[in-house]
C-alpha cells in the first residue's frame, strides 16, 4: 500500500517534470540561443554516431566514412592544394601597386583565419575572410577577386594553411542585436526547405548525415567550415565555401544566391558558429 | 455569285491547308509516347537521374548503386494494398511525414501526372 | 492566266488569315510570359525562386519568337506554376520551425 503510494507520487512528479520539460522545449526551440543550438546539434550527432569524439568532426564526412577515409588519407600525403598554397604565399608577399601589402590590412596575418567570419559593427554586417580580402584590395586600388573560382582560392589556401591548429571561435557580440539577427537569419536559411526537390540544408547534413544519397556519404554540418577552401576532385580545383553553397542549392533545384551576398554570409556565420571549438585544418581535399 | 461562293470555299480550303501545314511543328511531342508498357516506362522514369531518381534514396530491384536514406522498395502490394495510397505517397510524401526527406514528386511537378501514373504502376509491381 | 492570279490571291488570303489567327495567340503568349516572370519575381522576393524557372521563361520567349505560340504558352504556364510553388514553399516556412529530431 505504502509502496504504491510512493510510486504514484513519483509518477506525478515525473509527469510534472515532463510537462515542465515539454513547455520548456516548446519555448526554447523558438527562442533558443546560439549556444543552445550548438549544444543541441552536438548532442544529436553524439547520439547518432556513438563514440566519435567531437574533435573528429573537423575531418568532415571522414569522421565516420571509414572506407572513404583511406583514400582521403592517401590523397593528403601528396595534397592537391599544395600549388595553391605556394601561389597564395607569393600573393601575400607581393606588394600592391601602391607598395602596401596584405599585411598592412591584416597585421595578425597570415595566420588569422580564425578571426572570420565576424560581425563588423561599423559596416553593420557579417564580414567573411574573402570579403575582407577584397575590401583590403580595393582600399589599395586593386581589383577585387572573384568569389567562387580562381586566385582568391590561392590566397585563402595560404591563409588557411598558416592558420592550421587554431580553433574556430565565432563570436556573436552581446549588445549587438544586428549580430544575433544575422545569426538567426543564417539559421533560418539552413533549416528552410528550398527548390523543386524541397530540401533544407538540414535534411541532408543533419537528418541524413552518414546516410548515402546514391553513393555519396552525407557529411555532418558540424565541421563543415573547418577546412575551406577545399580541393574537390569533381572541380579539379580549389574552391570557396560559397561555391559549395551554390552547388548544394543548385542540386535541390533552388536558384543559388550571390557568393558573398547577405544570405550566404549569414549562413556562413551560423554554420561556422556550430563548429566553435573545432580545429581549423584547411585547405582540405574532398571527393 | 456562284463564282464568289466558289472563291470563298477555295480560300477557306487554302486557309485550312496552310494551318494544317503548320500543325506538325506543334504536335511533334505526341509521337514519342508509345514505347514499352507502363511498367517498363515507369521503371525508366524511376531510375532516371533527371526524373524520379528514386535510387538516390531507395534500394530497388535491378537498380545500381542505390542510396540508403529511405526504406527499400519491396513487396509494395502488401505495404500498399491500395494503389491510390501508394500514388499519394509519391505525389506528396509530406502528407504522411511533414519532415520527410522525399521530394514532392506530384505536388511540385517533378513528374507529370502521367509520369507519376507510370512510376506508380512500376513501384506497385515490385 | 486569270486562274493563276485567282489561285495566288486565294493562297495569299488563306495565308494572311492564318497569320491573323496566329497573331492573336502571340499576344496570349506574351501575356503568359509576363505572368510567369511576375510569379518568378514574387518567389524571388521571399528567397524562394527555383533553379530552372528563369530558364523556362527564356525558353518560352525563344519559342514564341519562332512562332510556336502554343508551346510558348505551355512553357510560360509551367514557369508560372513554379513561381507560385516557390512562393508558397517559402511563405509556409516564414516562421522557423525547428525539426523534431533536434532536442532542446
Ligand atoms: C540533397 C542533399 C544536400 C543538400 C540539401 C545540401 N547538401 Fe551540402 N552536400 C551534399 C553532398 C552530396 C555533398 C558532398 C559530400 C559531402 O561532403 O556531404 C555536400 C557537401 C557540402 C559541403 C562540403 C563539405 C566538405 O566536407 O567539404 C558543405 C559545406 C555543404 N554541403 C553545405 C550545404 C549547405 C549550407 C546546404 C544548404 C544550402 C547544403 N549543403 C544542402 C548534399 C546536400
Ligand atoms: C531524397 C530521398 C528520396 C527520394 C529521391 C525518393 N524517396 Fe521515397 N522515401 C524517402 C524517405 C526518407 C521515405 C520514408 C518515409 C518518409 O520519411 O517520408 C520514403 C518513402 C517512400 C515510400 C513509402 C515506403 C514505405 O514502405 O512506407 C515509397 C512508396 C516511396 N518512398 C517511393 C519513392 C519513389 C517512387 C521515388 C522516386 C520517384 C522516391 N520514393 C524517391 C526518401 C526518398
Amino acid at each position: 500500500m505504502k509502496k504504491i503510494l510512493v510510486k504514484t507520487k513519483i509518477q506525478k512528479l515525473t509527469a510534472c517534470l515532463l510537462l515542465a520539460g515539454m513547455a520548456f522545449t516548446a519555448v526554447s526551440s523558438v527562442f533558443a540561443s546560439p549556444e543552445q543550438d550548438r549544444k543541441s546539434i552536438i548532442e544529436y550527432f553524439e547520439t547518432r554516431f556513438v563514440g566519435i569524439p567531437l574533435s573528429e568532426y573537423a575531418n568532415g564526412v571522414y569522421a565516420y566514412d571509414t572506407v572513404g577515409r583511406e583514400s582521403w588519407e592517401a590523397i593528403e600525403e601528396f595534397p592537391p592544394y599544395e600549388i595553391a598554397i605556394e601561389k597564395g604565399q607569393t600573393m601575400w608577399e607581393t606588394p600592391f601597386a601602391n607598395g602596401k601589402t596584405y599585411k598592412d590590412c591584416f597585421p595578425d596575418g597570415p595566420a588569422f583565419a580564425d578571426q572570420y567570419p565576424r560581425w563588423d559593427k561599423k559596416q553593420a554586417k557579417v564580414v567573411t575572410l574573402p570579403l575582407a580580402i577584397n575590401q583590403c584590395r580595393e582600399a589599395n586600388g586593386e581589383k577585387p577577386l572573384k568569389y567562387k573560382k580562381g586566385s582568391i582560392n590561392d590566397i585563402l589556401a595560404y591563409i588557411a594553411y598558416e592558420s592550421r591548429g587554431k580553433k574556430t571561435h565565432v563570436v556573436i557580440p552581446e549588445g549587438e542585436p544586428g549580430a544575433l539577427a544575422a545569426y538567426e537569419d543564417g539559421k533560418k536559411f539552413f533549416f528552410t526547405r528550398r527548390g523543386q526537390l524541397n530540401f533544407s540544408c538540414a535534411t541532408c547534413h543533419i537528418q541524413n548525415a552518414g546516410n548515402r544519397i546514391r553513393s555519396d556519404n552525407l557529411s555532418p554540418a558540424l565541421g563543415h567550415t573547418t577546412h575551406f577552401p577545399v580541393y574537390r576532385s569533381k572541380w579539379g580545383a580549389v574552391g570557396t565555401l560559397h561555391r559549395r553553397f551554390t552547388g548544394c542549392n543548385k542540386q535541390v533545384r533552388a536558384k543559388p544566391f550571390k557568393a558573398q551576398g547577405e544570405e550566404y554570409r549569414n549562413l556562413e556565420y551560423f554554420l561556422t558558429y556550430l563548429s566553435n571549438g573545432l580545429e581549423l585544418n584547411g585547405p582540405g581535399s574532398r571527393k | 455569285m456562284v463564282k464568289t461562293i466558289r472563291g470563298l470555299t477555295l480560300s477557306g480550303v487554302a486557309m485550312l491547308l496552310t494551318t494544317a501545314l503548320m500543325l506538325p511543328a506543334i504536335q511533334t511531342h505526341a509521337a514519342d509516347a508509345v514505347k514499352g508498357s507502363n511498367i517498363e516506362q515507369g521503371k525508366e522514369l524511376a531510375f532516371s537521374r533527371k526524373k524520379g531518381n528514386c535510387l538516390a534514396c531507395h534500394m530497388i530491384k535491378d537498380g545500381v548503386s542505390p542510396g540508403n536514406i529511405a526504406p527499400p522498395l519491396v513487396m509494395m502490394k502488401s505495404r500498399f494494398p491500395d494503389k491510390n495510397v501508394l500514388r499519394a505517397q509519391i505525389w506528396d510524401a509530406s502528407k504522411r511525414n511533414p519532415e520527410t526527406a522525399m521530394p514532392l514528386f506530384g505536388k511540385y511537378e517533378v513528374l507529370t501526372e502521367s509520369e507519376l501514373d507510370k512510376v506508380t504502376d512500376f513501384i506497385y509491381s515490385l | 492566266m486569270k486562274l493563276a492570279i485567282k489561285l495566288l490571291l486565294i493562297v495569299v488570303l488563306g495565308f494572311t488569315s492564318t497569320v491573323i489567327l496566329a497573331a492573336a495567340s502571340d499576344k496570349a503568349a506574351q501575356d503568359a510570359i509576363a505572368a510567369a516572370d511576375q510569379a518568378r519575381k514574387k518567389a524571388a522576393s521571399v528567397k524562394g525562386e527555383w533553379r530552372d524557372t528563369g530558364k523556362i521563361i527564356k525558353q518560352a520567349e525563344q519559342t514564341r519568337k519562332k512562332g510556336d505560340f502554343d508551346k510558348a504558352i505551355k512553357l510560360a504556364n509551367k514557369a508560372e506554376r513554379q513561381g507560385k510553388y516557390g512562393y508558397e514553399q517559402a511563405m509556409s516556412q516564414q516562421t522557423l520551425k525547428m525539426p523534431s529530431y533536434l532536442k532542446y
